[in-house]
């Protein structure tokens, strides 16, 4: 192939990279509709101590902040939560309801690659997940071949929002070592 | 075959030989460095050499790697928080991320807030980061000062309002108060130590030692024509082995 044409085409490409990033969903937007348009008051819970080991445990890094904000409401909590996928963090929004997994969407992707976990056809999934003793999920997902890094980053954090849930409802999760 | 044709092909062997050493010691120099950087750049993680960054002045001076000229300081408690470049340091600590518009710093009760690119970073004294507040988490967008009021709480300018949050960060309400009380967030000069420290760290994190080894090993890192040096180095390559192919079955026969 033509050095130029090769060069039209993957310049040609390159919007199909960008296109990937953006914002899916506001936060604003995904707590109205997790909580049916009246979104309670944020709360905050620390990450000290035990928790923070746990936290740690689930992630395979320290999480970058002392504390997470929080909505609670009976029994749904939502949670707004990144990590990250290659490079750059991925905003998710987690809704969880009777310590299940409800909800997990995409709020803001950030890196070049991978933005197919959004889609409903992987997130649907997540849904009624639960944690098993070891803080994992209690159920394996199909990933997404390109993506790997973007699921792996969606699944530490449906994760993280189940273990989180229990902590704001003071029930103790019997881990295995 | 008589004895004068016997010594003019002896003589041309011999000649041959000479201009095959020649060649020899001209690749040798050019041949070790690009095969030494070339087993470095192939076994980057067991060398741990991947993550590693170059911080040899005159190299990096040869990258035409300088200082930004964009330096932003201010002081909060006994804590100087910078930016330089897009780089963001409490003292000579670096945050994670990339930074553009820092705003200002200042110390509140017993945290350190940092307004920075429409968000407040909030700290303990240590410098770990309790929580990133955004214009989502009612920050007020398009932030443009950041200080504290006489009874030490955080307020913050955005827009024509001034604006401060409950004791947890949690709720913004707008400040009500003489404005001439406040004090704000000014830059100022980061004492010679320090600045020095940060340029290091700057410059230090600037040429990954992977984009040197390649450099070198492709020849780029001697300019212009660095590339061609090391072409012609591998074209003396080839001839060597030609002629020491040629040099040893002369020899046998």
């Amino acid at each position: 192939m033509r050095p130029v044409r090769l060069f039209i085409i993957l310049f040609g490409l390159l919007p199909l990279a960008a296109a990937a990033r953006g914002t899916y969903q506001t936060p604003q937007d995904f707590l109205a509709e997790a909580f049916d348009g009246q979104v309670p008051e944020a709360r905050v819970l620390w990450l000290t101590g035990t928790r923070r080991e746990q936290v740690k445990r689930i992630l395979g890094h320290p999480y970058p902040a002392l504390r997470v904000r929080y909505w609670l409401r009976g029994a749904r909590s939502a949670w707004i939560l990144d990590e990250t996928g290659k490079d750059r963090p991925i905003t998710f929004g987690v809704l969880v309801e009777n310590g299940r997994l409800a909800r997990i969407r995409v709020l803001v992707f950030r890196e070049s690659r991978g933005a197919e976990i959004r889609h409903p056809f992987f997130t649907e999934q997540f849904e009624g997940l639960k944690l098993d003793p070891r803080l994992a999920l209690d159920r394996s997902i199909d990933g997404i071949s390109g993506a790997t890094l973007s699921v792996r980053a969606m699944k530490k954090i449906a994760a993280l929002a189940l273990y989180l849930d229990t902590q704001v409802r003071g029930e103790h999760v019997p881990t295995s070592p | 075959m008589s004895r004068h044709h016997r010594r003019k092909k002896r003589f041309k062997l011999r000649s041959f030989y000479i201009w095959h050493r020649y060649m020899g010691v001209a690749a040798a120099a050019f041949m070790v460095l690009v095969a030494v950087t070339g087993v470095l750049m192939n076994h980057p993680d067991r060398l741990g050499i991947d993550d590693k960054f170059v911080d040899a002045g005159w190299v990096l001076d040869w990258y035409g790697i300088h200082t930004p000229d964009d330096l932003l300081s201010f002081r909060a408690g006994d804590h100087y928080v910078s930016r330089m470049g897009k780089h963001l340091y409490l003292d000579t600590r670096e945050f994670e991320g990339r930074y553009r518009d820092l705003v200002g710093a200042v110390r509140v009760h017993e945290l350190l807030a940092i307004a920075v690119d429409d968000s407040i970073l909030l700290l303990t004294p240590d410098g770990e980061l309790v929580e990133r507040l955004h214009t989502r988490d009612g920050v007020p967008a398009g932030l443009l000062r950041i200080g504290t009021d006489p009874a030490g709480d955080l307020v913050l300018e955005g827009g024509l309002d001034l604006w401060t949050p409950d004791a947890d960060f949690l709720r913004w309400q707008p400040w009500h108060g003489d404005r001439d009380s406040l004090r704000w967030s000014k830059p100022q000069p980061l004492p010679p130590a320090l600045y020095q420290a940060l340029v290091t760290h700057y410059r230090g994190e600037a040429l990954p030692l992977m984009r040197l080894l390649a450099d070198l090993h492709s020849g780029r890192f001697f300019g212009r024509y660095g590339p061609w040096l090391i072409d012609l180095s591998a074209l003396l390559l080839v001839l060597l082995s030609l002629s020491g192919t040629w040099i040893w079955l002369r020899r046998r026969r």
